[in-house]
This record gives structure tokens, sequence and C-alpha cells, in this order.
């Protein structure tokens, strides 16, 4: 007998009634202001949210909040002054450490600031590795909780997918919060 | 006297640190509570996460082969392991097969239960670990003493001399940042230069096959951007049916662990980039066993969010340390007695019987109910404290006779008169350091309730 079969075999013989699976019989919670409690919370841990001008470009957006990025990575066409194409790079470690990055997210959460990327760049090591991340949205595309989140048809089809609530973070000495553990230091999510 | 009070006697001498842990972890507790107040259907969620784990436990082999079944489907490989050992194996057997030497993982509190670093370490892999907390604790040569916050009873100086002695950190900067931010650029090579990466499993979806990995600082999802080989360890307890159920308990994790609303990375592995491997190791190591007691399979319910540690007086006040098990507090009362009766019978006194880890628990596991009837059966086990026994017989001898108990009360009233020294010594187990004897009542209950009566 095979180890599966062997844990099998023990779960079968652990005498515990079947349990039915429960039905949602409450109503979760909604927000009067889905954008207004998104960015609230997402500024709550950390990240920063920029709501785009009309007529303004996401060339305009990256100057004015980041000056001194040299080293932009994006597959996004609106995105003339990128400097690099990460889906060109072979190795992925080449792109850790490119001072901004900036990529697609398909939808926020409003109650608690997270944004869902499907990964559609080549190496998902821009998300992680860059100094600074933007993250755009359209502006429309915010739910209210988890529950309608893990369910929307972007979460149903990927290969790596996350939610991004803000930059990296760590409280692991005495408590003291510090952004910038191993991932970005600096997460701005544009909607527009 | 039991081991955890035995241990607890070095975490109590430095009575500033145990302040400070103390403190510190119960702001994390306010932290849950003002997340908690956020969300007005808290209760409702909780109800929903106990019965979710409740109908999987119950179904607990199909939803085992239906995730295997998807996440196989998805290209990814899944491997099962009846005990630590089989675990330990076929990750070396995956390591040694891809030719790798440099393993950067996140943390798992499976790895520490299978010992599975020291296992590898002794095959000549380097194991990075890459949480914070985690690596401080790596670095110190010590377990982390709570499984959240690993490095919850380390002191910022404390850190800052690890760091200039491993990372050449300036002398006597403890600044936390700038602490936090040399450890990033000295971890850097290390995820870079990794041929193996490893994390742990939050959840593990059934029905589409995908693993959620939830962490602060990104390391799961840095780690895993580089090595082609993934290893992904997970009890098997960590299944849940559907994305529905993975709603419910993202929205419970870190609000109940950490008091954030979400941790800042969800990730979802669903299919292995192209070129790259994943493969998940499903590990039993006693799980299915513990699923046939039904006094105790309500632990199988556990998220591992640490609310439990945070609000346990006993555990603010003593320190991951004081418990014999890896894993202490509440929850690592219970899984120890799980485990072991007769090694970790030690920590079951270490319980004030408050239940406020059964309050805060967010799949409402009784932890303090199950410590109590772990308790109860102590004496079966043939495991009761011998003095306490004797201790208790002789209270039913005294209390079962009126005249015998109201000649020991008398009897007390003369032994309060004796000196200080013949009371508060080590003879007396009611006698502590830096607390005095209570003084008896000038009079009893009994004798205020007859005069009463007369008037």
């Amino acid at each position: 007998m095979n180890s599966k079969e062997k844990i099998l075999k023990r779960l079968a013989g652990d005498g515990m009634e079947p349990r039915p699976r429960p039905e949602m019989d409450f109503v979760p919670q909604r927000f009067a202001d889905r954008e207004q409690t998104f960015v609230e919370r997402l500024e709550a841990g950390g990240g920063c949210a920029v709501r785009m001008e009309a007529g303004e470009t996401l060339d305009e957006v990256i100057r004015r909040l980041y000056p001194e990025a040299k080293s932009i990575a994006s597959t996004m066409d609106e995105v003339t002054s990128a400097t690099i194409n990460p889906d060109r790079v072979e190795d992925p470690r080449q792109l850790v450490d490119v001072d901004l990055g900036v990529v697609r997210g398909s939808f926020g959460v409003a109650e608690n600031g997270a944004v869902w990327i499907a990964q559609e760049i080549r190496h998902k090591a821009l998300y992680f590795g860059a100094t600074a991340l933007m993250i755009v949205i359209p502006r429309e595309a915010i739910v209210d909780t988890m529950h309608e989140a893990v369910v929307r048809p972007e979460v149903d089809d990927f290969g790596y997918g996350c939610f991004v609530s803000g930059p990296s973070k760590t409280a692991d000495i005495e408590q003291a919060l510090v952004f910038g553990a191993h991932g970005p230091m600096s997460v701005t999510v544009v909607l527009r | 006297m039991s081991t955890h009070s035995k241990a607890a006697k070095r975490f109590v001498a430095d009575a500033e640190r145990l302040a400070w842990h103390d403190r510190a972890l119960y702001a994390v507790r306010e932290k849950r509570d003002r997340m908690m107040a956020t969300v007005p259907e808290w209760e409702d969620l909780r109800r929903m996460a106990s019965e979710i784990k409740l109908h999987t436990l119950s179904r607990l082999g199909d939803y085992l082969c239906e995730f295997e079944r998807n996440a196989t489907a998805n290209g990814m490989q899944v491997h099962w392991a009846a005990d630590a050992a089989e675990m330990n194996e076929t990750v070396w057997e995956l390591i040694r097969r891809h030719g790798g030497r440099r393993l950067v993982k996140s943390k798992s509190m499976l790895a520490e239960e299978c010992g599975m670093t020291p296992y590898l370490e002794a095959r000549g892999v380097e194991t990075v670990e890459s949480d914070l907390g985690e690596r401080i604790m790596q670095l110190l040569h010590m377990p982390p003493s709570h499984i959240v916050l690993p490095a919850i009873a380390v002191r910022r100086e404390e850190v800052g001399a690890l760091f200039e002695r491993e990372m050449g950190t300036e002398p006597g900067n403890s600044d936390p940042t700038y602490l936090t931010h040399a450890a990033r650029r000295a971890l850097r090579p290390k995820f870079l230069e990794a041929d193996v990466s490893m994390t742990g499993v939050n959840f593990a979806v059934a029905s589409t096959g995908a693993l959620a990995v939830c962490t602060n600082e990104g390391n799961a999802d840095l780690g895993t951007s580089f090595a082609n080989l993934h290893i992904a360890i997970m009890g098997i307890e960590k299944v849940i049916p559907d994305m529905e159920a993975l709603g419910v308990f993202t929205r419970l994790l870190a609000r109940s662990g950490t008091g954030q609303p979400v941790t800042t990375y969800t990730s979802l592995y669903r299919r292995p980039a192209p070129g790259c491997e994943i493969h998940v190791i499903l590990v039993d190591n006693g799980r299915s066993e513990w699923l046939a007691d039904e006094a105790h399979r309500n632990m199988l319910k556990c998220l591992r969010c640490g609310a439990c540690m945070n609000t346990c007086p006993v555990y603010r006040r003593s320190g991951g340390y004081s418990y014999s098990y890896f894993i202490p507090g509440p929850l690592g009362i219970n899984l120890g007695m799980l485990r072991s009766p007769k090694r970790y019978h030690g920590n079951v006194s270490a319980c004030s019987l408050c239940y406020s880890c059964s309050n805060v628990c967010p799949a409402m596991i009784d932890l303090g109910e199950q410590i109590y009837e772990w308790r109860q059966r102590l004496d079966t086990l043939g495991l009761a404290d011998p003095m306490k026994k004797a201790a208790v017989k002789g209270l039913d001898f005294v209390m079962g006779g009126r005249r015998r108990f109201y000649g020991g009360i008398a009897m007390g009233r003369l032994a309060e008169k004796l000196p200080r020294a013949v009371l508060e010594n080590g003879l007396n187990p009611w006698s502590t350091p830096g607390r005095a004897m209570p003084p008896f009542a000038p009079r009893s209950f009994n004798a205020w309730w007859k005069k009463e009566m007369k008037r």
C-alpha cells in the first residue's frame, strides 16, 4: 500500500459523520462609496492611491510620482517612458531592483485595499523585485469584499495571480512597522 | 511543578522583557479587535469558517483527491507523505534529482514540525529562511517563539548585535528600519542564487487545484520568482473546497492574526510557469489519527493565525520557550497533546481556563475547553501529578465531613499566625516569590450567615 492509499484508508476510518456544506446565510457588508473605502484602506496599509485626472497620461502620472525613477519596466503600450520591456528580458534576475515597474491589475477590493493581479507579464519577478510598483486598474472595477473578489472571472483563469494590498512590509523587529522587507518599498494604485 | 512553570522561571526573571512581551502581544490582540469591529458580519464569518472546515474534514479524503486531480491537470505534481520522515525524504529526493544545493524558503510550521531544515542541512543543502523573523531566529540558532511573529521574544538591541556580527551593520545601531533594510540587502543574493524554492500553503483549493500563500513581506513570491523548482509543503487539513471558501478564510486570517484587513500578499499558484515545476507534498504525520479523536478533531480547523497566542494571558507572560512543544500557547498545548501526551502533558497546566482563545479563534475552535478535557484525561493516561492527586484526595477527606471541614478552617487560621518564612517557602505550592499569601477572612461565611439570620 502506498502512502496515498494509507492516508486515505486512515481518513475513511475516522468515524466522522458527513457534515453538509454550509450555505452563505448572511449578507456581507457593502460600502456606500466603494472607491473611497478602497483608497482609505489601501493607504492605511501603506499603499498610495491616485485618481487619474481627465486628459492626464500615465507617463505624466509616473513623472509626477516617481520623478527620480531612471529604470522603468513596463509592457503597457501607453507607458512610453518605459526603459525596459520586461518580456524581452531572458533572466528574471535582471528585473530585480529596477526603480519602477508599471503593471496592469484587474480590480480592487474595497474592504482591504487589495488589487488582483493575474500574471500577464513573462516574469512575475517584476512584481516583487521592483523598488516601486505602480498598478493600474479601471476606476469602476472595485468590489466590496473578498466574497465577490474570489469568484470574479479574472480569478478563475490564470497561472499565477496575487492580491496585493500595499508595499512589502514587516514588523518582525519589536513590532515596529517597516516598509520594503523584500518586495517593493512603495506601491501606487492608479485608478483610471 | 509542571515543565511549563519550571521553564517559565527564566522568562519571568527578566521583568522588563516580560512586560514588553505582554504589552506587544496584547497590542496585536487589540488591533484584531479593531479589525473585527469593522466587519458587522464577523460572527457569521467565524461560524461559516468553522462549518466549512468541519464539512471539509468530514470528507477530507474526497477533497484531497479532488485537489490532486485538479492540481495535476494544472501541471503541478502532487506527492503524499504519511509522516515527517517521508516528507523529508520526498523533499530531499526532489532537490537531489534537480541538482539543487541552495534552498530559499518562506515560513512553514510544517517544516519545523518535521525537522526538515536540519535534515536538509545534514545533506549539504543550504536552507535559508527568508521571512525576516524566521531569518533572525535562524541566525540566532533558536526556534521561533510564536508561529506568526517568530522573533517576538527578541529585542531590537539583540537583533542589532546579531546583524553587526552577521551582516556588518553599524555597531550599536538597532533602528528597526535600518536593520530590516540591511537584511533585505543581505538576503537579495540568497533569493537570486537559490536553485530551489519552498513555501508553505495557507489554503489549497480543491475545485481549482490552486495554492494560496499569504505573506506580508513578499518573501514567498520573490523566492519562487527565480529558481525553476518550487516545492510547496502542506498538512492535509489545509485543503478547502472552493474559491467561495477562500473568500471566507481570507477575510478572517489576517484580521485575526495581526489585525490587518488582509495580508499584503495573498498569492495563488495555479499553473507552473513555462520551464518551471511546482511539487506539492500532502503531509499526514498524525493528522488522520487526530481526526478520529472526536473530542479533539476540532484542532484540525486551525488556520494558524496565532490569535490564540496573542490573547493568552499565560503565553503573553511566559513566552514561547516555556512550552515543551514547538508550537506554544493554547494551540501548542493542544497539538502537543495530540502528538504525544506522555512527552507534552507538562503544558496543559499553562492555562487559566479563561477561554479567551476560544472566543478569538476565527474557526471557533474550543481551544480552552479542549485543554480542560485533556486535564480530565491525565489520570486515565497515567500522567496525573502525584502531588496534586494526593492533595485532592486529602481535600476530599477534609471536605467530606462537617467536623473535619471546620476543623481544617480552624487549623488554617492557626497556620496563618506562623512566621512568614514558614509559610512562604518552596514547600508550600501556593506560595510564590513576590506574592504574599492572602489573609483568611475574619469570619467564615457560615458563621456570618448564622449571626445575620438570628437578627
